[in-house]
Parts: C-alpha cells; sequence; structure tokens
C-alpha cells in the first residue's frame, strides 16, 4: 500500500517523445498518460498497435523515460531499481538465453530478484510445477515452443512472488489453450490478491480477465472504467425476436409483461428489460414458438473501444 | 551482498555465452597456431632463435587475446537489446550499473581463461624447443590480463550507447591509440608550439597506455620487470577500468530501450 490511499501503480501526466534521428523532427507517443491502478485488481490497458502500450509499460519497468510527468509503483519512482524486487514483468514474444535450461534460466531471474539461495531451487521447482513444466525443466530453451516460452515468461514475472505482475500482450500469438493457461495464471493471481497489470488488444481477453480497463489511442487515454459497464445489467434493453407465436399468446404477453409486439411476418420482435427476458422466452416456448434472437442493447466493450479509436483517428 | 549476488549471476550468464561464441574459438585457434608457428619463423634466423619464437608467441597472444576481448565485447550489450532479454533483466532489482559490471566482469573473466589457454600454449611450445622459461614470462602474460581487462572495459563502454560496427571501430582504435600514446606524447614534447606539447599531454592523460602492460621485450630477453611497473600497472588498469564503466553506467543508465 502507497502512503495516499492504494493506487500502487501511479501514472500522472506522463509524455513520451522519440527523437526518430539527427535532425529530425521529435514525435511525441505518448500526451498527457495519467490513470492508476489500485491494489488487487487486474487493470487492462487496451489499445490498437501503435498506440503507446508498450511504451507506457516501458516507462513503468524503468526501461525508457518519460519526456515529462511522473510514474510510480508501490510509491517508487520508476527510476529507481530496488522496488523491482516486488514486482514481475512478462514483455511481449519474451526471448530467453537459449543455451539455458527451464532451471537455469528460472534460476538466475530468482539470483537477480533476490530470492534467497536456500528457497531458491524450491521455488524454481514450484514454478515449473505452476506452468507445466516439469517435464521440461532440464530441456535446453532452443527446443521450446512459442507457448513453452510464454510459460517460462510467466514463470520468470512470478519467481519473486511479486504484489504487482506487469504482462505485455501475454496472450499474443498463442493458441487457445496456451491462452486459456495464461488466463487461468492471470485468474489465479487475482484470486491471490496480486495486482495485475496488462495490455492487450484482444478485448475477448480482457472481458475475461480484467476488474478494469483504460483505452489508450494515439497516446491519449480515451476511456477508463469498471468492466461490469459492459456486463449484463438488469435494467438494459434486450431485442428478441420470435416466430410463431401465436396471437393469442401474443396479446397475452402484451398485457401481462407490459411490452410492445411489432410484427415482421412469421416474426415477431419485442424490446424488454433484460431481468423480463426470461419470462418472455419461457412463455414463447411453452406456446410452441421458435426463439430468433435475443440481443442485449448494452455496450460493448468492442463498441467503447472501436469508438475511442474513432473518435482518436477523427482528432488526429 | 545482493548486488554481488546480482553481479555474480550476470558475470556467470555472460561468461558461459560467451564460451559459445563460435568467433572466440576461431581467435583462440589462430592464436595458438601463431604462437606454434613461432617455431617456424625461428628457424629463417641463426640468432636469438628463442627469443624470436618467444616474441612471436607473446605477440600473438597479445594480437589474438585483444581481438576477442573486441570482438566478443562489442557485441555485449547490442546483442541483449536486440533480443529483448535486457527487458527481463532491467525488470528485477538489478541497476544499470551492476548489470555493466556484470557483462564486463563475465566478459573479462572469458578473455583471462582464453589467455590461461594461450599463455600454457606458449609454454608448451618453449618446452618443446627447449626455450628459456621464467617467473617473468607469467608476468608478462599476467599484464596482457590486465591490459585485457581494460580493453573489454573500453569495448563495454562503447557498447552500451552504439552498433556494434561503430563500437568496434572506436575499441580497435583507442587499442591502436593505446600502444602508441607514449610515441604521441613524445612527439608532442619535441614540438616547437607549447598548444601541440599541451594537447598530446592531455592526450596521453585521456587515452589509454596500453605500453604500460606490455613486458614481453623484459620477458623475452631475460630482463627484470620490476615489482614498481607491476604495481604501477595494477594501479593504471583498476582506475582506468573502473573510470571507464562509471562513464560507461551514466551514459547507459540515460539509455531508451525501444
Amino acid at each position: 500500500m502507497t502512503a495516499e490511499g492504494h493506487g500502487v501503480i501511479r501514472v500522472d501526466n506522463v509524455v513520451k517523445d522519440f527523437r526518430p534521428g539527427l535532425g529530425l523532427r521529435r514525435k511525441r507517443v505518448l500526451h498527457g498518460v495519467t490513470f492508476e491502478v489500485q491494489e488487487g485488481e487486474v487493470f487492462g490497458f487496451v489499445g490498437p498497435n501503435g498506440a503507446g502500450k508498450t511504451t507506457t509499460l516501458k516507462i513503468l519497468m524503468g526501461l525508457i523515460r518519460a519526456s515529462e510527468g511522473s510514474a510510480s509503483i508501490l510509491g517508487c519512482d520508476v527510476g529507481e531499481s530496488e522496488f523491482r524486487n516486488r514486482i514481475g514483468f512478462l514483455p511481449e514474444n519474451p526471448y530467453f538465453y537459449p543455451f539455458l535450461t527451464a532451471r537455469e534460466i528460472l534460476d538466475f531471474y530468482a539470483r537477480l530478484s533476490g530470492v534467497e539461495a536456500s528457497g531458491r531451487a524450491k521455488r524454481v521447482c514450484e514454478l515449473l510445477e505452476m506452468v507445466n513444466l516439469s517435464h521440461a525443466a532440464d530441456a535446453r530453451l532452443r527446443t521450446f515452443s512459442k507457448g513453452m516460452l510464454q510459460r517460462v515468461g510467466v514463470a520468470q514475472a512470478l519467481i519473486n512472488d511479486p504484489a504487482i505482475v506487469f504482462f505485455d500482450e501475454p496472450m499474443s500469438g498463442l493458441d487457445p489453450i496456451g491462452r486459456k493457461e495464461i488466463r487461468d495464471v492471470i485468474l489465479s493471481l487475482r484470486e491471490a490478491g496480486k495486482t495485475v497489470f496488462m495490455t492487450t488488444h484482444i478485448l475477448h481477453d480482457v472481458e475475461m480477465t480484467c476488474d478494469r480497463v483504460a483505452i489508450i489511442v494515439k497516446g491519449e487515454i480515451r476511456y477508463e472504467g469498471g468492466i461490469e459497464d459492459f456486463l449484463p445489467d438488469s435494467t438494459v434493453p434486450t431485442d428478441v425476436v420470435l416466430a410463431h407465436l401465436p396471437s393469442d399468446v401474443a396479446a397475452e404477453m402484451e398485457e401481462r409483461l407490459d411490452i410492445e409486439l411489432r410484427g415482421l411476418g412469421e416474426r415477431v420482435e419485442l424490446t424488454v428489460p433484460e431481468k423480463k427476458v426470461r419470462d418472455v422466452l419461457a412463455a414463447a416456448l411453452e406456446a410452441g414458438a421458435e426463439v430468433v434472437s435475443v440481443t442485449p442493447h448494452r455496450n460493448s466493450l468492442e463498441e467503447v473501444f472501436l469508438n475511442a479509436v474513432h473518435e482518436g483517428e477523427k482528432q488526429s | 551482498m545482493k548486488a554481488f549476488v546480482r553481479i555474480h549471476a550476470l558475470a556467470m550468464n555472460t561468461f558461459r555465452e560467451a564460451i559459445r561464441n563460435k568467433l572466440l574459438y576461431t581467435l583462440l585457434g589462430f592464436g595458438i597456431l601463431m604462437i606454434g608457428a613461432g617455431v617456424l619463423l625461428a628457424t629463417l634466423s641463426y640468432v636469438e632463435v628463442d627469443e624470436i619464437l618467444q616474441d612471436t608467441g607473446m605477440s600473438a597472444i597479445r594480437f589474438f587475446s585483444a581481438g576477442i576481448a573486441i570482438f566478443v565485447g562489442i557485441g555485449l550489450i547490442h546483442n541483449e537489446v536486440d533480443r529483448r532479454t535486457i527487458f527481463t533483466i532491467l525488470s528485477k532489482p538489478v541497476s544499470r550499473s551492476e548489470f555493466l559490471v556484470g557483462k564486463w566482469a563475465g566478459l573479462t573473466l572469458t578473455v583471462w581463461l582464453q589467455l590461461a589457454l594461450m599463455g600454457l600454449a606458449f609454454g608448451a611450445v618453449s618446452a618443446v624447443v627447449g626455450a628459456p622459461l621464467a617467473f617473468d614470462h607469467v608476468v608478462a602474460i599476467a599484464l596482457v590480463g590486465l591490459e585485457l581487462m581494460v580493453l573489454v572495459a573500453i569495448a563495454t563502454f562503447f557498447s552500451a550507447f552504439t552498433t556494434p560496427i561503430l563500437a568496434a571501430l572506436f575499441t580497435i582504435g583507442l587499442w591502436m591509440i593505446g600502444h602508441l600514446s607514449r610515441d604521441l606524447r613524445a612527439l608532442g614534447e619535441q614540438s616547437d608550439l607549447g598548444s601541440v606539447t599541451t594537447a598530446t599531454e592531455i592526450l596521453f592523460a585521456v587515452m589509454p597506455d596500453f605500453e604500460v602492460f606490455n613486458k614481453t621485450l623484459e620477458a623475452v630477453h631475460g630482463l627484470a620487470i620490476s615489482m614498481a611497473e607491476i604495481q604501477l600497472a595494477i594501479v593504471y588498469a583498476l582506475a582506468y577500468t573502473v573510470c571507464t564503466l562509471v562513464l560507461g553506467s551514466m551514459i547507459f543508465s540515460r539509455r531508451d530501450f525501444k
């Protein structure tokens, strides 16, 4: 916990300019990015390619320096290094020394992370077990598949039992099994009370794992909010399309549920609050009708994302 | 203590990586071949046969060891950035100075190991042809080790902020200047212009002086190497290495890894 509240990651008005080369104009890639991540939440940092996700993450990891503004993790400036024994980081498409084995690379990172010598071997074994790599513990990394390397990456990020874990595009390029494994790791970290910061452009993964999300487009935060904004809500309207609904049942439903049916030939369409959907469907099915579609009107993350990208493009 | 553990881990990893470099074995092979070729060169002369043999051997040791230090050293940091292995390393509680020192220590260990192998080859060839071997030969080779330590620091310094090609050019340039800096100073002293004398004095102070480590002549011709010369070489090597690594760390700590 930091001195001021529970914001364990704070990014305050961060600007980043890159100089492409001598004599060339500098390029601003982050325009005053500000957000805060609370302790124990899984935070999705979402944006299209080139939006500034990885640049922001690299600033947090101390790999590049902000041109303006400040960023802190666990109350420490990101330029420091000692607090990093309390964080873990999985870069996008991680690469490891191919001449080392999985056990050796984890031992190497354990030494760098300050894991005590007495518990180092045990910790390495635990993590190999956790990421299902015990069978390949003594195989050279050059023989590993992309998914296996990603799991080694996850293991090295967790080697020091960190309070905060940063994942950069953790599901990128993985097959469905690999994605599920990484998703399970993230969910288990949440259960363990860890804070997770994840950059991605795969919205489905965000919806399945994150508590809160920020959308960055062209170096500016366009949206920040809780994932519950995108989840089903009993008050949001839902369109239901039914076929072969007997007219007497239709009239009875209109009266009982206080709804209006719109005729579409053999089909009828009605709009009801989500909490009444179950009743409508039960009545329709009982009367022998066929359910054609059920479409909630809620904003999907995809819609918000696409709107944010569209707005960003209009303004630039 | 924790910093030492981290530097040790980085150094050992660098060592393990460096000994897999094919270039190292190529240069080491050529070096040992040249040491052996001293036997052939020595047959061309009727006088000072042993001296020619050992002079060729010591020169081969210095030249090929420097080649290994430069050409393996220049890619030290660049490879880590290029392959992005540095991302995971610097996300741990590792300062950039520790990273740089760890890389330097690992490569220094590597070049010392190959120096020991070349030294053994030198000793073996000398023993086979019956050339005299004395403790001063060991001292002279150990001083080459100090030169390599400084050279690796210079290669690491340039590797910290520039491309391998530029780092190679700069390091080779400094290595050559380092063996000529005394001559440059002597030339400057003979100049009528005070500014030239001052400039060469400043250059001599800033540029490395690798001749302080060169005791080939003394070892080969059986001349004594004084303790004062050895102490000077040790102090000079340590001071120049520390200054180079500190300067390298200062530049490296400001570098962005895109």
